[in-house]
């Protein structure tokens, strides 16, 4: 790169001066100020409401939250991921989900009859449902929105039975998103 | 004259001509009418840097990746013009009490554009997002990241070394004594594009925390002023030769990653770059008015309650449009809102040479009081 003129240096000279040092600090835990990290570091952008008798808790990394159904009909859970981009589009996140059952990937032709679509305050969300081979099968209902430039994913995954009792209020849940923003 | 002095005389009369200074103003119209339409693609932070707060504007073609300077800079053309200033006032303003007036506008002028130049190298700008409720004592640059390694041991506190993204290279091997450990950056990117790794896609480079799912690509850089880049890092912690495993951090993964060693609790995350506070701030009240019957925003502003034990400050503040609060060396701005008005985010601003356009103002404006005073006066002495 050719960028040499005497401003430049004498800038970089005075920069070199003021060069970023590594720093050390000691805070109150994070966890402490769990709420004070939340602002900047949760994505924004779209607000649930759990559904009765469903337990929520905050997520930790990509995961924004984990909702849990009641367990009586096996173990089920569901998770809210957002993360920023189209993450590879629609076709590639169906076949991820359907990876994680062991199916067999599918073309861009299959997704129009895959799928079903929900109305949301945020815009059209599609649902997709999965079930896998074997004895005990494993059952995934997932839905994938862009909001603002994040793609948001809802899954519900788990034990078959305890999908299909969760679903109803699981697409409720789908149904009732909405915008956090002003 | 001697004919030895006459570059010297070419010298200072080109630089305190009059041509130099229509020349100057010209460039600096171009370059603002430039800045402005490079706001669409590049959007006002970067368009400004690279137009009015650089000494050169650069161009490179699509066929090489040199950069080719095409046009003076702001920093370029407004340090000629001071100069041109400079020397036209000393050397061609005639010096008695007659001309005072001109000799303080002159000077009030010179000091705009000193002060511009204070506030292109010192600001520093950066936000605080706070709910309602909440307190705090640090502000956050987005467009710039670090990378903190906390040591998470202790239950009452936490000890951050925070890296700067400036020592983020790639191939760089940071070593602190705060850290029992080396961290080998392995992969840089401003910009990542972050997905769940596909069943085909080959291996992530990263095989501990969040990152060994995931697939991470380099993306293009945004600029836009309502866009955010997610900046990603490659880190391996390394303890003796031995790696602790390798990490993919990103500002976009949100909560921190992190391990055990040797009993201590170790988490690591990529976050905006913290200014930190020798006071805090905590949101008491944010309003949200609009014109009645309508959707039309009337007025935004904050209450927040200022607190520094060191200088036994401990008050209410109001902080609204136009009428920002002034504390500490820094200005806070009500900037922007969200979560249903429960959110209210301050753009805070560091900038020593805040008062000199204000000076440089009140140094133009009664120098050409003066002046056309002393004009006014003679002429109804004429007249008389």
């Amino acid at each position: 790169m050719v960028r040499t003129p005497l401003p430049l240096i004498l800038l970089a000279a005075l920069a070199a001066c003021q060069k970023d040092p590594i720093e050390v600090r000691v805070v109150p835990k994070e966890d402490a100020s769990a709420a004070a990290l939340a602002p900047s570091s949760r994505p924004r952008g779209v607000r649930w409401t759990a559904p009765a008798g469903w337990k929520e808790e905050a997520g930790n990394g990509m995961r924004v939250a984990t909702l849990t159904p009641p367990q009586t009909a096996g173990k089920a859970e569901v998770t809210v991921i957002a993360l920023p981009g189209d993450v590879g589009g629609e076709l590639a996140n169906v076949n991820r989900w359907r990876g994680q059952l062991a199916l067999p990937p599918v073309g861009m032709a299959d997704l129009p009859a895959a799928r079903a679509a929900i109305k949301t305050k945020l815009g059209s969300l599609f649902v997709y449902d999965f079930t896998g081979t074997g004895a005990s099968k494993t059952r995934l209902v997932a839905g994938m929105i862009q909001v603002s430039g994040t793609m948001w994913f809802f899954k519900l995954m788990g034990d078959e039975k305890a999908v299909a009792a969760a679903k109803p209020a699981f697409l409720k849940l789908l149904k009732g998103l909405k915008s956090d923003a002003a | 004259m001697r004919p030895n002095d006459a570059p010297l005389h070419r010298v200072t009369g080109f630089l305190s001509s009059m041509k130099l200074t229509l020349v100057c103003l010209a460039l600096l119209m171009i370059l603002v009418i430039a800045c402005t339409l490079l706001q669409v693609p590049l959007g006002t932070h970067l368009a400004v840097e690279r137009t009015i707060r650089s000494f050169l504007v650069w161009w490179t073609p699509d066929w090489s990746p040199v950069q080719i300077p095409i046009f003076p800079g702001g920093g370029l053309v407004g340090g000629v013009l001071l100069l041109n200033l400079l020397f036209a006032q000393f050397l061609k303003l005639e010096r008695s009490r007659r001309k005072a007036g001109l000799w303080l506008a002159h000077l009030g002028l010179a000091l705009l554009f000193v002060g511009e130049f204070a506030t292109a190298l010192l600001q520093v700008e950066s936000q605080m997002p706070v709910q309602v409720g909440q307190t705090r004592d640090y502000s956050e640059d987005t467009r710039l990241m670090e990378l903190a390694v906390v040591d998470a041991t202790d239950p009452a506190k936490d000890v951050v070394t925070t890296i700067p993204q400036s020592r983020l290279r790639p191939g760089a091997v940071i070593e602190t004594p705060s850290l029992p450990f080396k961290i080998a950056v392995k992969r840089w990117y401003e910009n990542a594009d972050l997905g769940m790794r596909k069943p085909n896609d080959p291996a992530s480079e990263a095989n501990a925390g969040i990152g060994a799912g995931l697939s991470v690509r380099e993306a293009d850089i945004v600029t836009s002023d309502d866009a955010q880049n997610s900046a990603a890092a490659l880190i391996e912690p390394v303890e003796g030769g031995q790696s602790l495993g390798a990490y993919w951090v990103s500002n976009a993964l949100g909560a921190p990653q992190g391990f055990a060693r040797e009993g201590r609790t170790w988490r690591l995350t990529l976050r905006p770059r913290r200014y930190y506070l020798p006071f805090s701030v905590t949101l008491k009240e944010f309003k949200h008015d609009i014109y009645p019957g309508t959707d039309i925003p009337k007025n935004f502003s904050s209450l927040v309650r200022l607190n520094d034990p060191a200088a036994g400050e401990d008050r209410d503040a109001l902080i609204y449009m136009n009428h920002p609060l002034r504390y500490g060396g820094k200005t806070f701005y009500q900037a922007s809102f969200g979560q249903n008005d429960q959110l209210s985010v301050f753009q805070v601003v560091r900038n020593p040479g805040w008062l000199i356009p204000y000076l440089s103002c009140i140094m133009v404006g009664l120098g050409l009081l003066l002046h056309f005073g002393v004009k006014l006066s003679s002429s109804l002495k004429r007249i008389s």
